[in-house]
């Protein structure tokens, strides 16, 4: 039988109906099925009565016009395929354009939609810096209409993102009338705090500009609004005043706020509703970076508050995610946060999160047991490297989200160190191999991490380790990540090298496989390379080779002075004055090994450090202003005068 | 490294970071680094008898901005130990910022405190001004050595009924000339001034050779 076509369905013929009476109910019918019904406004939508609601917009019956808004409003509300099809009908040019209708439902009717497009990403941007869209805005939040001063907070809300965006805005004075809304009614209040707080966040010029409003006056609203009985309100004001707090170090540094905010965050968690989703973010923005902050939430039992939330099941995939990367700020810089999170055994609740099916989960999971493995003592007490831990973290290594696999690696770069030679866990679950792979991946932030996690596993690896990952990784592989374009990576693959020829003098030899072409590779990225930490790790790959036999101190000087350059460019008398004493050190830690006494060939040596006026340097450097330098130049010189100075 | 006792008293165990405002901090020593290993001895003499245990330690997490420092002791002729018995410990760094000379814990007294930091030689220069002020007016930053104190925190290879105690601490001396480690081990119930002697080692190397990890 032929299939009905579009035209001949019920609902969308009522809404195409010249009748008004008709088209009226139907367009109510359909903001009634759809309001708070997901399914049903996905089916609204496929069946393309968005465009046949939108149409309405232009037609003369102020009460279908309400209607139509109405209904338009349901459909852009929480779903991003409604806000699509809403924008895609041609809605949101007539929309504004009813902004200036004469009959006040229809006004309200705009604004209220309008407010529900703009808390979609999709919404169009907002352009502030256009003298005429300026002027608009500001006539907004003028307005006695609540609807249309909503409009113009979710206006900034939604599009304010830029500093650029924020100056502008100062200028044109919308702090000042954003504030002259805390007074006003809920909806009025919250959506001035949120605003205001998209103006000043990471702004210092903002917040200076916030913080002096009326003597200080709107800062104090601010503050008083964290006790208001709405908990959305609540949340809201803290991240005003978080915002301030983190843009500058003038405003709010007392203990006293401090405190308050993260015991008024820790209260809001409670929340089983969004605002309860949205603290852990808030809490995570508040203490980050700040160690005296985690030390006041420690206090105030934080660890114990996110483990009790994450008892209750099931706990939802925006929560999850909030509470793990709220815990990862948490243990990020202090043991006791660790040593209670281990106590408490969260460490479980994460591992099981590692294969949870939200990705922003599992790299939350990932970024939280990264924090936890900062602690060494747990590390040397081998507290994370078992199978229960590895292996799911091992399998995250090929997860289709790139930010799970960057998550992953960085946990493992700190669960290997675990000051065992073996690394037998890991191993066995296959890791290396995967942790090989990702070292050839395109993106870079894979391969800096993978470098890095096998740069760690490395430390203090014994032969068997060292040799598995070494035929796996390739001489050719580590070559190639030594001259890798980005320099971060080339600085690990350095430190890589540098921990595969520490150790017994036959792990030097990895240095010369396949032709000498990662000694090679070495020497080229140290004449060109101007970054001081890949000179420091190069010149500790030199110094560790130059600690082994013969054959290895005689290649080593043989790549600081080769036979056909000039000397008077080398980058090795460069790296003995660099200002930064880390390369100085590093730098004379190699004179010191290619002199060592009791080696047939340090006189050689010497005659010939001598000779391209190494020596000189060297004694230059026994006055050195840092310790190290000076004591390391000092125990060079000792074993240069061992052999007579002429 | 675990003493033999008869009993086993366990110490407080607690972390203070004094927020002295001096001006110094303990400038870094490449030998001193996570990774350097060292050996030696403790002398664990008595009336009775001379006995002394072979020692190697090795250092696994360095922090100078908060003076912390931390790595294992393995201690290989333990009588009643069937194996070499390690432990992990963690240091604090008299840098007079995070900590100063005085204790402050451990049942050290301010008197035992001076009495064992005495006896190493390079502690001399610096005796009048830390009997003074506690040595916050101390500049230690080019001063050629580093003072700590280990205090070991648990047994990493055998269980507490092992018959030793780590309830005591070291006051250590390390040499950033040579590398080499001074320390007396304190515990009021345990034989005094047990004394351990350190070497770096070099894992028969011709010459210093290091590794480094960085955690994310």
């Amino acid at each position: 039988m032929p299939t009905p076509s579009a035209s001949s369905d019920p609902i969308l013929d009522r809404l195409a109906s010249s009748d008004c009476a008709v088209k009226f109910k139907a367009i109510r019918e359909v903001k009634n099925h759809i309001i708070g019904n997901r399914t049903k406004k996905h089916s609204y939508i496929k069946l393309g009565a968005v465009p046949a609601v939108a149409a309405a917009l232009a037609d003369s019956d102020p009460n279908l016009i309400v209607q139509s808004a109405a209904a338009l409003g349901s459909f852009a509300c929480g779903v991003d395929d409604g806000v699509r099809a809403v924008l895609d009908a041609g809605a949101f040019p007539r929309l504004i354009g009813l902004l200036s209708a004469h009959d006040e439902k229809v006004v309200d009717a705009a604004a209220r939609s309008l407010r529900m497009i703009y808390q979609s990403t999709l919404a169009p941007k907002y352009d502030f810096f256009q003298e005429e869209t300026m002027q608009f805005l500001l006539s907004l939040l003028e307005s006695e209409n609540e609807n249309l001063t909503g409009l113009g907070a979710g206006i900034v809300i939604h599009s304010c993102k830029t500093i650029g965006e924020q100056t502008i805005l100062c200028h044109a004075g919308v702090l000042e009338k954003l504030t002259s809304l805390l007074d006003s009614s809920l909806s009025q209040r919250d959506a001035s705090l949120e605003s205001l707080a998209a103006i000043i966040r990471d702004n210092p010029a903002a917040v200076s500009e916030f913080v002096e409003l009326h003597g200080g006056r709107a800062l104090h609203s601010v503050a008083e609004l964290t006790k208001d009985r709405y908990p959305r309100t609540r949340l809201l004001a803290c991240l005003c005043l978080i915002s301030v707090k983190n843009s500058s170090t003038c405003y709010l540094q007392d203990i006293g706020i401090k405190t308050k905010l993260v015991y008024i965050l820790l209260e809001l968690l409670d929340d089983s509703g969004q605002v309860g989703d949205e603290a852990s973010f808030a809490f995570s923005s508040l203490i980050a970076e700040k160690e005296d902050l985690q030390k006041l939430a420690f206090e105030a039992n934080a660890i114990n508050k996110f483990n009790c939330l994450l008892q209750k099941h099931p706990v939802q995939p925006k929560r999850l995610e909030g509470v793990f990367l709220a815990l990862a700020d948490l243990c990020s810089k202090l043991e006791c946060c660790r040593s209670s999170f281990l106590s408490l055994q969260v460490l479980n609740l994460v591992v099981d999160a590692l294969t949870h099916e939200d990705a922003s989960v599992r790299t939350a999971a990932c970024i939280c047991l990264r924090s936890v493995s900062r602690s060494i003592k747990n590390l040397s007490a081998g507290r994370f490297m078992n199978e229960r831990v590895v292996c799911p973290l091992v399998q995250l290594l090929s997860d289709l989200s790139t930010s799970v696999q960057v998550a992953a690696l960085g946990a493992i770069s700190n669960i290997v160190v675990d000051f065992m030679p073996h690394k037998s866990t890991f191993i066995e679950c296959g890791g290396i191999k995967e942790l090989v792979q990702l070292t050839k991946s395109m993106d870079s932030s894979l391969r800096l991490n993978a470098v890095w996690a096998l740069r760690n596993m490395v430390f203090l690896a014994d032969k068997i380790c060292k040799e598995g990952i070494f035929v796996e990784l390739t001489a050719s592989s580590m070559a190639s990540l030594i001259c890798d374009p980005e320099p971060s990576v080339q600085e690990q693959a350095l430190a890589l090298v540098r921990n595969f020829v520490d150790g017994c003098v036959y792990s030097v030899e990895h240095a010369f496989a396949e032709d000498g072409i990662i000694l090679d590779a070495v020497g080229r990225q140290l004449k060109k390379s101007t970054k001081i930490e890949i000179g420091i790790q190069g010149m500790y790959v030199l110094s560790n080779i130059a600690s082994g036999n013969e054959f290895h101190k005689e290649a080593v000087m043989q790549l600081l002075f080769p036979q056909d350059e000039n000397v008077s460019h080398s980058f090795f008398e460069q790296f003995l004055q660099s200002h930064d004493s880390r390369l100085r050190t590093a730098a004379v830690w190699v004179v010191v090994n290619l002199t060592f006494p009791a080696n047939p060939g340090a006189f050689g040596r010497i005659v010939n450090l001598r000779s391209f006026g190494i020596v000189s340097r060297i004694k230059k450097m026994v006055n050195d202003s840092c310790m190290d330098v000076k004591l390391r130049a000092r125990l060079a010189l000792g074993q240069i005068l061992t052999f007579g100075d002429s | 490294m675990p003493v033999r006792v008869l009993e086993n008293t366990a110490a407080p165990s607690s972390q203070v970071s004094g927020a002295n405002s001096g001006r110094s901090s303990c400038q870094s020593c490449s030998l001193l680094g996570v990774g350097q290993a060292f050996s030696g001895t403790q002398n664990v003499s008595s009336v009775q008898k001379d006995e002394a245990w072979r020692v190697n330690v090795r250092i696994q997490g360095c922090d100078l901005e908060h003076g912390y420092l931390c790595g294992t002791m393995e201690a290989l002729n333990v009588p009643m130990a069937d194996t070499p018995v390690v432990t992990f410990w963690e240091g604090e760094i008299v840098d007079t910022k995070n900590y100063t000379f005085f204790t402050g814990k451990w049942e050290a007294s301010p008197e035992d405190d001076i009495r064992h930091w005495s006896k190493f030689p390079s502690f001399s220069p610096l005796l009048g001004q830390v009997e003074a002020d506690g040595g916050k007016s101390l500049d230690l930053s080019n001063y050629p050595y580093i003072f700590m104190r280990w205090k070991e925190q648990y047994f990493v290879n055998v269980g507490t009924d092992c018959g030793l105690t780590i309830a005591g601490f070291y006051y250590i001396c390390f040499s950033c000339s040579d590398g080499s480690i001074s320390g007396f081990y304190y515990d009021p119930n345990s034989s005094p001034y047990q004394k351990l002697e350190l070497k770096s080692t070099n894992d028969g190397r011709s010459g210093f050779s290091f590794s480094s990890y960085q955690l994310q």
